[in-house]
């Protein structure tokens, strides 16, 4: 039974399509990414999973019910903009949202403490939320998310405006809640990200689905036809006939073949001509070179003029 | 409903404990304390206690005049009384334009050209804004040369006393009419400044969420008119707190012997009855909760403090319109103008709490004033609710009328 369902959802406003025919489903205990441009529709996808706007048609499921605002204590929600009460105390306000969550008091106090041990930020609890750094506040925010122990988490944009050192924490803990058993579902446009945590996909752009399945599956569906290579000696072999196209920046090669088995050929081929190899690499197509080609196969991006930007 | 507990609470709490609420509620008794205090000790020294000349030839006038207004009902005036010539002309004339002088001016009165007429009288002063001295010596003339006129014609001293005897006009039937007249101002005039004050913190309250970006969270497990509600309960409590803890200092203040004395005994059984506070509180709460929703509908309306004040016609137009409509409820509180105006929900809590003081009003128009009132605040916490998430999830600016109307179709 996947957590979320989206069937043909469409949302316009005004005169401005936002969403068209999005179809989706997120199964639990998977990280699924949803990718896209800025304004492709991430946001107002997210917004109707959770009630805030309404689909114009389509229908939203959440836990294999018809989506019913009862649904939404069980979901933990991180919007894009961020947003705190300025002079409220750390710990009353994630109190509050807890409350607002349905959690008794007792309780929510006792799992922000805890929280806030595990996200590294007990110095914070007695401050007000104005007197802390964006990345402090940006923690105490993914704990508000948290805090009511969703089955489904939504994070939109979460690791934007975050240091190396904090976007790592939190990327480790949205792994934790993953291995037990919850759904995660977050937006970007940063794809090195996406590659790296995510078991499932889906690529909008313009409002449209250009791509979805599972992290494999999709990077299947692309040939591993492309080769780094570090070498000295001769260059010779980037001629070779199954060559398609070849960049050479001083002896870091970037080579495109023509089919992924030709890589043993022209490797053989190279060292038989005396080329000393540090590095032959084939490697997978990047999940940034998917989404730009993909997106630049759709109709809509011949309409845009020719601009991504991802 | 939890949760409309939930954001009223916190926005209680939070602005209970600001320094801000603590310092308005203890300094405004204090200033309030101050005014009175101020006022009375004013209002003592009010008698017009200027220093004038009266010149004229008649004694007996000129002294009747000078007693007159030496120890009169409303002045203490120091008066010289002149012989009239044209050096004390010239005399008086200078000590006008001297600053050392205390001098106020001058009355000169002229003997009657033909016998049997009025003298005239000819009134110099330093200030030409001197308007209470001018009114002091107005009065005291005329009485004393009517008096005289009396006098002249025959009539004994005695006769003339009874005649001009102020007339008292016993209106204790209907109740003090002066004393309710003035209760139904205050309260009115209390009810106006509170809504304007707690109106308007209402929609700052409201903004507050969208300019720290806090709505997003909210809503994903609120509705809006939840918030819109929790909102305006919130802040309205905060009111009540206020006006509760000034009510209690003005009663502690009032019951001093003080403030009893300053009122003059007619005031000293209570000048409110428990009708008349139990009217005020209903149409108090009411009033508050509909001039609350109006400016969370701003509120929802707008982004920033400074859009929220181009808008701030649409709190007080309605308020100003009740103030105008005062002044025709006094004249005929029962006028069928009077009657429909304040069943007007934007003026019921105003002018039908006013009209419960000045007359009696049929419970059916009370009941009907507020069911009128609770559809109105429903009604208008819907349509805010509605501008207020369409809004801000769409486009983050202020919107003009035909998107609003549109908004309201939107699911």
């Amino acid at each position: 039974m996947p957590i979320v369902e989206l069937q043909n959802i469409r949302k316009v406003y005004d005169t401005k399509v936002a969403v068209e025919g999005l179809s989706l489903a997120i199964e639990p205990g998977t990280m699924f990414g949803l990718l896209g441009p800025n304004g492709s529709g991430k946001t107002s996808t997210i917004r109707m999973m959770i009630g805030m706007t309404v689909p114009d048609s389509g229908s939203v499921r959440l836990f294999g019910q018809p989506f019913q605002r009862s649904l939404l204590g069980r979901v933990g929600y991180l919007p894009e903009e961020r947003g705190l009460y300025k002079k409220m105390k750390v710990l009353d306000q994630l109190v509050f949202l807890g409350q607002l969550h349905g959690l008794d008091e007792t309780t929510a106090r006792k799992r922000a403490l805890g929280w806030c041990e595990r996200m590294e930020i007990v110095e914070a609890i007695g401050k007000k939320t104005e007197e802390l750094s964006k990345g402090m506040q940006q923690k105490i925010q993914f704990i508000a998310a948290l805090l009511h122990e969703p089955e489904l988490i939504i994070m939109d944009e979460p690791f934007s405006g975050l240091d190396p050192v904090n976007a790592e924490l939190l990327m480790r803990t949205l792994i934790e809640l993953r291995s037990d058993g919850k759904a995660v579902l977050f937006s970007t446009h940063r794809m090195d990200q996406v590659e790296k945590l995510c078991d499932a996909i889906a690529i909008i752009y313009r409002g449209r689905l250009v791509l979805s399945g599972s992290m494999r599956e999709v990077k299947g569906r692309y040939t591993r036809n492309r080769v780094q290579a570090v070498f000295t000696g001769s260059d010779a072999f980037l001629r070779h006939p199954s060559v398609l196209q070849a960049n050479n920046y001083a002896g870091v090669a970037e080579i495109t073949l023509t089919a992924s088995e030709q890589a043993q050929e022209v490797l053989a081929a190279a060292i038989a001509n005396g080329t000393q190899f540090q590095r032959f690499e084939v490697i997978e197509p990047t999940l940034e070179d998917i989404f730009i080609e993909t997106v630049k196969a759709t109709a809509e991006y011949a309409e845009d003029g020719g601009r991504v930007d991802a | 409903m939890h949760n409309v507990w939930l954001i009223a609470r916190r926005e209680y709490m939070e602005r209970v404990r600001t320094k801000g609420f603590l310092l308005a509620t203890i300094l405004i008794p204090c200033a309030m304390a101050a005014l009175i205090a101020g006022s009375s000790y004013l209002m003592a020294r009010t008698k017009t206690n200027s220093h004038i000349a009266i010149v004229t030839s008649d004694k007996q006038l000129g002294e009747d005049l000078k007693s007159k207004l030496e120890n009169g009902k409303h002045s203490e005036m120091q008066v010289d009384l002149w012989k009239p010539s044209e050096m004390s002309r010239a005399s008086l004339n200078a000590q006008l334009h001297n600053s050392g002088s205390k001098l106020a001016g001058y009355l000169w009165i002229a003997e009657p050209t033909q016998a049997g007429a009025r003298p005239t009288f000819e009134y110099h002063a330093r200030s030409a804004g001197d308007v209470s001295t001018e009114d002091s010596i107005e009065s005291s003339v005329d009485a004393v040369v009517s008096r005289e006129g009396l006098l002249k014609r025959g009539l004994s001293a005695q006769e003339i006393d009874t005649i001009t005897a102020p007339v008292d006009i016993d209106t204790s039937s209907s109740g003090n009419m002066r004393v309710a007249f003035f209760v139904a101002y205050f309260f009115f005039f209390l009810m106006y400044m509170v809504i304007m004050l707690y109106g308007m913190n209402t929609a700052r309250s409201i903004i507050e969420e969208k300019t720290s970006r806090v709505f997003e969270v909210l809503l994903a497990t609120i509705t809006p008119d939840q918030l819109l509600a929790g909102k305006i309960l919130g802040v309205g409590a905060v009111g009540l707190t206020q006006i509760l803890v000034w009510m209690v200092a003005a009663l502690v203040l009032a019951s001093t012997p003080y403030a009893a004395g300053l009122m003059g005994g007619g005031a000293a059984q209570a000048p409110v009855s428990v009708a008349q506070t139990l009217y005020f509180l209903l149409y108090f709460v009411f009033g508050f909760l509909l001039y609350s929703s109006i400016a969370a509908s701003l509120g929802a309306m707008t982004n920033s403090e400074q859009e929220l004040q181009q808008l701030n016609l649409f709190l007080v137009v309605p308020l100003a319109f009740c103030m105008v409509m005062v002044f025709t409820i006094v004249k005929a509180p029962d006028s069928v103008l009077a009657r429909v105006v304040s069943l007007i929900p934007f003026c019921s809590p105003l002018l039908m709490n006013f009209r419960t003081s000045l007359t009696y009003v049929a419970p059916w128009e009370i009941v009907l004033s507020i069911v009128l009132m609770t559809l109105t605040i429903l009604g208008v916490i819907w349509v805010s609710s509605r501008i207020y998430r369409v809004g801000i999830l769409m486009y983050g600016k202020k919107p003009n009328l035909p998107e609003i109307l549109r908004w309201l179709r939107y699911s």
